[in-house]
């Protein structure tokens, strides 16, 4: 076949992209791991090793823009550099948020119990690892499932944010309750309480935008695979 | 200049040279539609029952590997292939409403009407006033030969780098100029369309992004019908892509953004991205 090595340097693209999502999923399942059970020596490993997916990120990005400027890709081999130009973004992005739920664990074990992280986060590491899988097999079916399922995501992330909230009130009833006994207890009480609901919103946010970073992932893909951007907006 | 195509122009050796040549109208017409063209080279088939009509005003490629029939396909379109004697075409080319392959239909008046420029730059060895003036005299043009050669001469970017050196031979210009002279040579008898033969394939990058250039704004005035092997030049300069493959199919016709972003034909998406040919 001509243009063998141009050939071969898409297929290392594609598969260097599929093993950067598996990294960064990875990188995901520690990340909830570490705020589930609050292991601060897992929570700092997320953190201290995300610069190996920053690199991988730049290294694809340079292959992707030198494919652009010296091979010229057309059609299908255009839309698989330029799909996964942007895919890698979102995995670079996810690896990003990783760090932040291993850092909501914090050293007092996991964050507060009124969200379930683990079922949160596996269910956003799921649509990630399948919009990967996704994109290694070309699979249009597969994309539209996930982006379908993202509002579904959203709902439980919602759900889960109003029960931080609740815990909040209850919080500050407790406050009003604490106002009975010495004043430090039911301030130092309060400002533990504030802090631990506070780090669980962001975690629910952050894993509601992992989700969303993977029907990002899907939407590309199906562009790559059908030039159909139903899933872009 | 003038631009009335009629079935008389093509058969009458006399020039148009009416102004009013409705050039300013928007492009929305075809300009040159091939229905059911065959070609052979004696028992050999260049094209395959090519139907294709290509819009007036536009940039339109012919693009296939080697051997497809583009080239064919192109010179056919103003019976350049009658020169060829084991040629025969069959089916119809129709320009102006008119078959060009019909009996009353004279080739010199044809070609006129329809003008080329070669792969390789062919000035004659004359001045550069007589190299564009030249299709001008043998058609006894009556009108005001300077005039034209100028105005032909910036029609083809070329007028501010030879207008105090008219006198001089046309084979003293670079490679880039020579072909420029040879589009202000095609473009001075008025012609509706232009045929290009891969026209920049002997020049260096900078000389042939000027003929891309260049091409993009005869466009404004003319149809251009351009065969090349440069598939990125194609995507660049072209309104319309036509895909010829081997035995002069054509394969696959559409915008060139279609063409190059997402081709209906498997064979088209193999062939742009280099998996043959």
């Amino acid at each position: 076949m001509p243009r063998e090595n141009y050939r071969v340097r898409l297929d290392e693209l594609r598969e260097g992209v599929v093993a950067m999502g598996e990294t960064v999923c990875a990188r995901l399942d520690d990340a909830i791991e570490a705020a589930v059970t609050g292991d601060d020596e897992l929570a700092q490993s997320v953190i201290e090793t995300d610069h190996e997916v920053n690199e991988t990120y730049l290294a694809l990005e340079d292959e992707c823009t030198e494919l652009l400027a010296l091979q010229q890709p057309v059609a299908g081999d255009l839309r698989l550099v330029t799909a996964s130009f942007k895919i890698i973004t979102d995995l670079e992005r996810v690896a990003d948020l990783a760090t932040n739920v291993a850092a909501y664990g914090g050293p007092e074990g996991g964050v507060h119990d009124a969200v379930d992280v683990r079922d949160l986060g596996d269910g956003a590491r799921e649509m990630v690892a399948d919009a990967v899988a996704a994109y290694a097999a070309r699979d249009p079916d597969a994309c539209r499932e996930i982006a379908a399922s993202d509002d579904a995501f959203d709902e439980r992330c919602r759900e889960a944010s109003e029960a931080v909230v609740r815990e909040l009130l209850e919080a500050d009833r407790a406050r009003d309750a604490a106002r009975d006994g010495p004043a430090t207890t039911g301030g130092e009480a309060l400002e533990a309480s504030l802090d631990e609901v506070s780090q669980a919103l962001l975690a629910v946010r952050d894993l509601e935008r992992v989700a969303d970073h993977a029907v990002n992932v899907a939407a590309r893909t199906l562009y790559m695979i059908e030039n159909d951007d139903e899933l872009i907006y | 200049m003038s631009n009335s195509t009629t079935d008389d122009s093509l058969i009458t050796t006399e020039v148009q040279t009416d102004s009013n040549d409705g050039r300013a109208a928007p492009a929305a017409g075809t300009a040159v539609a091939a229905r059911d063209l065959d070609v052979f080279y004696g028992d050999e088939q260049a094209i395959d029952d090519v139907t294709m009509e290509i819009p007036e005003k536009r940039v339109t490629a012919l693009i296939g590997p080697s051997g497809c029939g583009k080239s064919t396909f192109l010179r056919c379109i103003n019976r350049m292939n009658d020169m060829i004697e084991i040629c025969r075409v069959e089916g119809d080319v129709e320009f102006g409403g008119k078959n060009v392959y019909d009996d009353d239909v004279d080739p010199v008046a044809l070609r006129r009407k329809i003008g080329m420029v070669f792969q390789k730059p062919n000035p004659f060895p004359k001045s550069i006033r007589d190299n564009v003036a030249y299709g001008l005299k043998i058609q006894d043009f009556d009108g005001d030969v300077d005039a034209r050669v100028e105005e032909s001469l910036k029609g083809a970017a070329l007028w501010d780098e030879v207008k105090d050196q008219l006198d001089s031979s046309g084979l003293e210009l670079s490679g880039g100029q020579q072909q420029r002279l040879c589009i202000a040579r095609a473009i001075a008898p008025d012609p509706e369309v232009i045929l290009m033969d891969e026209p920049t394939s002997a020049l260096d990058p900078v000389a042939a992004s000027k003929i891309e250039d260049l091409i993009d704004d005869l466009a404004e005035e003319y149809t251009v019908i351009i065969v090349t092997h440069n598939m990125q030049q194609a995507a660049r300069i072209s309104d319309r892509t036509a895909v010829f493959l081997t035995g002069g199919e054509l394969v696959e016709y559409d915008d060139t953004a279609k063409i190059f972003e997402d081709p209906e034909e498997q064979r088209v998406e193999d062939y742009i991205t280099g998996k043959f040919g």
